[in-house]
């Protein structure tokens, strides 16, 4: 290969059939072949186009997409669960939580309510505003059902909720210790006569009992001054609070066996208003199940 | 067994769902497909990759495949129009020192004497290198040729150049290549 050549006559060996001394050379070099598994892609992407179906790798890829979808949404199902749990539990102060009212159950005390004279109004003391942080005063009054708290104790939280938020929060309110939790608490004349107001506004009503007893007490001025800017009197609850719905909402999330557990925990405590409200959402979650009697007597 | 089919009819014969036509048309010419990509490339993942590409393509444009055009040619007009869509991605290229590598890596054949081997290898790799060096549209005529056993005219039909165009190539390839002897 040392020696001078003319370059046409090293074109002509190339293409020559053999390609000349350069083919030669160059067919001695490694004769290297794809890899094996090039050739089980490429015959069955020849395979998968005669058959017309598509190519394993776009239905992995379908596959693998659903999936992700799937663990995504259960991941952030479980992060919002967790952070309500959270929140309810540990975090009171932080932020401030959207109640959603739950109407009382004590159709006794509702027709009380609703003969009563329409004159009483003007006597039932203004509903007390809705808390400024209700967030802090959930889980307290979570706690205090589960511990039957003093009544001063209870007061004492819902005394500084009342201090400052405005009205259009009152529907959202924590409501006050269950009387169940406080059976030798006395009624006030306040109470009796914010019993007789209308109808409309039963958790703001919720919080009007608070306003009450703290006038009863003599200890909540700031309630009273708050209680003025009240847009609509309500009637005071004189029967068991109704259950909060971050208190229904973890209700929710336990399991049949154990949701119905948990409520006949709740009879055994003496909270049956509490019960009546957690098993009629039981109801709602699980038509079909198989209540006991004493359930469904209860329930209906 | 009938006389062995053309490269054509075999296409034409998967075209119409004969998958067996294709095994062949693919034992046949899939190690020249290979090592076009690879001499070109330098670097085995992007020969892999193009190669199985090369062969998607073909799959996928089966039904348009007409036998006046000859098949090796289609099937490196396939593979040409990937290698250049790479060189214009200015992609590092692998160095002389890797190329080297590889050919040391590479095994030698079996029935070469020992007192032979050295000579031979030093030759493998003189030519090997001299292509690497190459410039790329050189490189892709003589492969064309030397590799894919086309012609003049095949080769500017693939790479759209003309006749004498491709010629000029070639003699400047083994001018390169003979120099690279030569030192």
């Amino acid at each position: 290969m040392n020696t001078p050549r003319k370059p046409d006559d090293d074109l002509d060996r190339l293409l020559a059939d053999d390609g000349g001394e350069l083919g030669a050379l160059y067919r001695r070099l490694p004769r290297m072949e794809p890899p094996r598994r090039l050739d089980r892609n490429v015959l069955g992407e020849a395979a998968r186009a005669i058959h017309g179906r598509p190519p394993r790798r776009q239905r992995w890829m379908v596959g693998l997409g659903s999936a992700a979808g799937i663990v995504l949404a259960a991941g952030v199902a479980w992060h919002v669960g967790q952070d309500a749990l959270h929140q309810q539990s540990y975090e009171p102060a932080r932020s401030a939580p959207t109640y959603v009212p739950v109407q009382p159950l004590d159709e006794s005390a509702r027709r009380k309510h609703d003969n009563a004279p329409a004159a009483t109004d003007a006597m039932a003391p203004p509903p007390a505003p809705a808390p400024a942080a209700p967030a802090a005063a959930a889980p307290m009054e979570f706690q205090h059902r589960r511990s039957a708290p003093p009544v001063d104790k209870a007061k004492k939280e819902v005394a500084p909720a009342a201090q400052s938020a405005p009205p259009p929060m009152a529907a959202a309110a924590p409501p006050p210790p269950p009387a169940v939790s406080t059976p030798s608490e006395p009624f006030s004349s306040a109470d009796k006569s914010a019993a007789a107001t209308s109808t409309d506004a039963e958790a703001k009503g919720n919080l009007a009992g608070s306003a009450a007893r703290e006038q009863e007490s003599g200890r909540s001025e700031e309630a009273a001054n708050a209680s003025l800017a009240a847009p609509k009197p309500a009637r005071s609850t004189t029967g068991p609070a109704p259950t909060s719905s971050a208190e229904l909402r973890r209700d929710m999330q336990l399991a049949p066996e154990d949701w119905l557990a948990h409520i006949q925990q709740l009879l055994r405590q003496g909270r049956r208003q509490q019960a009546i409200e957690s098993l009629q959402l039981f109801r709602r979650a699980h038509p079909d199940w198989q209540l006991s009697d004493e359930l469904r007597a209860l329930s209906e | 067994m009938g006389e062995p089919k053309t490269d054509e009819e075999l296409m034409l014969a998967y075209a119409g769902g004969d998958l067996l036509a294709f095994e062949m048309l693919y034992r046949r010419h899939r190690g020249m497909l290979y090592r076009f990509l690879l001499r070109n490339l330098r670097q085995r993942a992007d020969a892999d990759e193009l190669f199985q590409e090369t062969w998607s393509r073909l799959i996928a444009a089966r039904e348009r495949y007409r036998p006046e055009a000859k098949f090796t040619t289609w099937l490196l007009q396939i593979a040409h129009n990937l290698v250049i869509d790479r060189f214009r991605r200015q992609r590092p290229q692998a160095s002389a020192e890797e190329t080297e590598t590889v050919l040391r890596n590479l095994d030698a054949p079996e029935s070469e004497q020992p007192e032979r081997s050295l000579s031979e290898f030093e030759q493998r790799r003189r030519l090997q290198l001299a292509l690497e060096e190459l410039p790329e549209e050189q490189r892709v005529a003589f492969l064309l040729r030397i590799e894919g056993g086309l012609g003049l005219d095949e080769i500017g039909e693939i790479t759209g150049a003309g006749r004498e165009t491709v010629k000029s190539r070639l003699r400047y390839a083994l001018a390169r290549i003979r120099a690279r002897f030569a030192k």
